[in-house]
């Protein structure tokens, strides 16, 4: 396969850097309001996130979640479908397979079955809004988003009652067996195999799915032109809920990942909007897999970075959640940007 | 009625006529049109250049027609007269006097409007609302006055509109004459009316004739923009051809043949279509009794039944909203039928998904190219393997073999002369004339045992037309049932082998091709009798 970068693809890439670009100037307002030099700052966001190789660690390990999530949104995302119950789908994917893990102990089959079950759940966590959608045609935007919060209390009262340590005096499960944890690849970092699994396994799937599979090609259609693809003979109702629960598979399995390789317990804090984050990185991805795959990395390098910028600067830690929001303005707005770019003659392909 | 001779066959040249506009005083010559204009030209964004240094002039009471093939640029030119679009370049003089129209209301006030081709009115407000919409200059509604005025301009034309009524309510024949009536409302002086007989029945097309003659009686110009040579000919006082966005002659109709325009109107030579006689075998799909159901849940077509022979075209002819979309649609799968059957040879076929209706080898042109028929964010080569991409060679083991997609969309753009620069381009970058070879190519290879084309030459110019023609009557030899339906008459009585007439969603009439009562044929179209 020779690559082969088409004008169409080159002028998605730049949609992206004017964006991110436009974000980071915006940004620097915010830094020089707050007494701080904007190039200082993201001189130590960037040194926060790769400034040595334990940093680079912590900055791919934060990006595994937001990397899955944001994978399966991309799928989703391709066909029109607006998942915005990741974060619930993340919280019922690590719940369930907490349970499967605590459960089962150490037996040699504990760390796949629990990785089966979290799959299972966040696929019916987002099959229930995929059939509501489908078959009784409620939007799914609604649905998702507000499952959520019953995805998240629910956790909460899970943790909190039944299924809470008896160790601990805070509202978290017990401690993951040894079976059930991921192992670690590097000593004394948190590189666990999840890492590896989401880059070297989850990246080519999801490419694969999407850009070569004739599911893929459905997605793009159903996404494209509902109308056509029905023509075409393609099932647009099996379409969007296959989209909604391959999406909440992902998410599923980033939420346990962050419990098996990160808190080896399940907490009511588990996720800091992962499932929000991944919307951010599937749209300036543009729902190309690769393209989400990099905007992953730069978004968890944000999450890093400003805690270096917070540390030094003594700036807030808000500030990721300021980049992100942002960022979804200019993403939203960069076709109107590009186009005004191309009226006046600044930008020319 | 024998049918006429609508284009010839070859190019007759050495005609001296040439654009009247040449030679003479010039600031006299403006004086004697109504409307003149000179070096228009329109580049679109999209980089078509539409009009290209258009010269053309309309003189005060003159029945006028701009004749051409589809994309010749006359709509373009008509909507910057009208001010629904600006002109790049070039000179505008109403009444001798050099002027700009930067939109439909200045157009309106310097006495021109337009009838276009796909009606601008709101169909839940009322005739009279419709035109106080555009006709009130306060910002007070004067409801009252303005069906006065409706009222009294209706009647000095014949008409038979109520301005109170909704126009939902009204056919089409009559929401043109709404139409007509809001310009005149407004006291242009010269109407511009866009392809006004596509949508008409033959009588209704006489009805219309007899109005334009009298708006040209009563001292208005009429344009009158058309694809069709003999409708030029029989009522317009002159006659201006376009061709590739340039204005080619214009001449008095008295002084030309039908013959002498088409040479004019299209470039090159147009093949005849070849007949192969077919004999008709046994039936392929037939309805029985069949109910469906239209958008608003109102019965649309009430115990249809119809018979498609293999080896035989049916043309279905009708006044567009019969209940035509809501047969088409179930024959196809995409919309349930609520009784009756329909059958392919012994299987049934009501209520089954699309995907099973196009597996069972049934093809479908759709009406709606742009919505129905192509998703333009794809590549050509994905659009055209839009109905098999689950079956080898496109796909194998759900992964799809680009290479088999890019190979036979290369054989199908050259054998259907699609004008693509690579199939990997999208299909939004094609024009609409090739968007609609796009879905001719896709669905009408290989070897399909229905097909249902519906407005299939629609918007597409002379040369592509036959071209769709001749590969439709190839596939009638080859033993297809074909069902035609079109709003083009001249279309349906060139191709079928027999003619059913629906009418308030039943088939009401047939004829055999050889033996067509065009009398009876309206009237049955429209439902007296």
């Amino acid at each position: 396969m020779q690559l082969k970068i088409s004008k169409s693809t080159y002028r998605s890439i730049l949609k992206s850097l004017i964006s991110v670009a436009l974000a980071l100037v915006v940004t620097s307002v915010l830094f020089i309001l707050t007494g701080a030099n904007p190039v200082l700052a993201y001189y130590y966001m960037f040194v926060g996130a790769f400034g040595n190789f334990s940093l680079t660690v912590e900055t791919l390990v934060r990006m595994t979640p937001i990397l899955l999530v944001s994978l399966g949104l991309a799928v989703s995302f391709k066909c029109k479908v607006w998942n915005i119950g990741a974060e619930g789908q993340l919280y019922m994917g690590a719940m369930v397979g907490t349970i499967a893990a605590v459960s089962l102990g150490n037996t040699p089959v504990t760390l796949l079955i629990s990785i089966a079950l979290c799959i299972l759940a966040g696929m019916a966590w987002a099959g229930i809004p995929a059939l509501m959608k489908t078959h009784l045609g409620i939007n799914e935007v609604i649905t998702t988003f507000l499952m959520n919060y019953v995805a998240i209390y629910f956790v909460q009262w899970l943790i909190a009652f039944p299924f809470r340590s008896p160790d601990t005096l805070f509202p978290e499960s017990a401690q993951l067996p040894a079976a059930a944890i991921l192992p670690i690849l590097v000593p004394s970092t948190r590189l666990h195999l999840g890492v590896l699994i989401a880059i070297f396994l989850a990246i080519p799937l999801v490419y694969l799915l999407m850009m070569r599979s004739t599911f893929g090609y459905k997605l793009k259609a159903v996404g494209e032109n509902p109308e056509a693809a029905k023509y075409g003979g393609i099932n647009i109702k099996r379409t969007m809920l296959m989209a909604l629960v391959i999406s909440g598979a992902l998410a599923g399995l980033a939420g346990f990942f962050e419990v098996s390789g990160i808190q080896f317990r399940m907490r009511g804090s588990l996720s800091p909007g992962y499932g929000y984050t991944g919307i951010v990185v599937a749209l300036l991805g543009q729902n190309n897999p690769i393209g989400v795959a990099i905007s992953s990395i730069f978004i968890a390098a944000i999450y890093n970075g400003a805690f270096e910028v917070s540390r030094v600067l003594n700036q807030p830690q808000g500030i990721v959640d300021f980049i992100q929001g942002v960022l979804i303005i200019f993403v939203l707005s960069s076709e109107s940007i590009m186009r005004f770019l191309e009226k006046k003659g600044v930008i020319k392909l | 009625m024998p049918l006429p001779l609508i284009f010839s066959t070859g190019i007759e040249e050495g005609l001296s006529k040439e654009a009247s506009f040449s030679g003479g005083s010039e600031i006299d010559h403006f004086n004697d049109y109504a409307l003149y204009v000179r070096g228009i030209s329109k580049t679109f964004s999209n980089g078509v250049v539409a009009n290209n240094d258009v010269t053309f002039g309309i003189i005060k009471g003159e029945v006028h027609a701009l004749l051409g093939e589809n994309g010749a640029g006359k709509t373009t030119l008509m909507k910057m007269l009208s001010g629904c679009l600006k002109p790049d370049r070039g000179e505008i003089y109403v009444n001798g006097v050099k002027t700009r129209i930067s939109d439909p209301r200045k157009a309106v006030q310097l006495g021109i409007g337009m009838v276009h081709q796909h009606f601008t009115l709101i169909p839940t407000f009322t005739v009279a609302e419709n035109i106080a919409l555009v006709s009130s200059s306060s910002r007070k509604l004067e409801l009252k006055a303005v069906e006065e005025k409706v009222r009294y301009v209706s009647k000095s034309l014949n008409f038979d509109i109520d301005p109170n009524t909704r126009i939902e309510e009204l056919p089409v024949g009559a929401r043109q004459k709404v139409e007509i009536l809001r310009l005149l409302c407004q006291d242009v002086s010269i109407l511009i009316l866009d392809e006004p007989t596509s949508v008409l029945t033959p009588l209704e097309v006489e009805d219309f004739f007899r109005i334009i003659r009298q708006l040209k009686n009563d001292g208005k110009s009429v344009i009158i923009i058309t694809h069709k040579v003999k409708e030029a000919l029989s009522i317009s006082d002159r006659i201006t051809i376009m061709r590739g966005g340039k204005t080619i002659l214009t001449i008095p109709s008295s002084q030309t043949t039908a013959s002498e325009l088409a040479s004019y109107v299209v470039e090159g030579f147009i093949p005849s279509l070849k007949r192969v006689p077919t004999a008709r075998g046994e039936p392929t799909l037939s309805v029985k009794g069949l109910f469906i159901k239209g958008d608003r849940g109102e019965m649309a077509v009430k115990g249809l039944d119809l018979s498609v022979h293999s080896g035989e075209i049916v043309g279905l002819a009708g006044v567009t909203g019969n209940g035509q979309k809501e047969l088409v649609e179930a024959l196809t799968g995409l919309r349930k039928v609520e009784a009756g059957s329909i059958s392919l040879k012994t299987c049934d076929l009501a209520n089954k998904p699309p995907n099973f209706v196009i597996n069972s080898g049934i093809s479908y042109i759709p009406e709606d190219r742009m919505r129905r028929g192509v998703i333009l964010g794809m590549t050509i080569s994905e659009n055209l393997a839009l109905k098999r991409i689950d079956k080898e060679p496109y796909s194998k083991n759900m992964l799809i073999d680009k290479e088999a997609l890019d190979k036979s969309a290369k054989e199908l753009i050259s054998i259907f002369g699609i004008k693509a620069s690579d199939p990997c381009a999208t299909a939004g970058s094609l024009s609409g004339g090739n968007i609609q070879k796009l879905i001719v190519a896709r669905e009408l290879t290989n070897g399909p045992n229905i097909v249902i084309a519906e407005q299939p030459t629609a918007g597409l110019d002379v040369k592509a037309s036959e071209a769709v023609h001749q590969k439709l009557l190839d596939l009638k030899t080859k033993g297809a049932a074909i069902l035609l339906i079109s709003a083009d008459l001249d279309e349906i009585m060139k191709l079928s082998d027999r003619v059913l007439i629906v009418f308030g969603g039943k088939i009401v009439g047939e004829f055999s091709s050889d033996a067509l009562d065009m009398e009876k044929l309206s009237k049955l179209m429209l439902g007296s009798e």
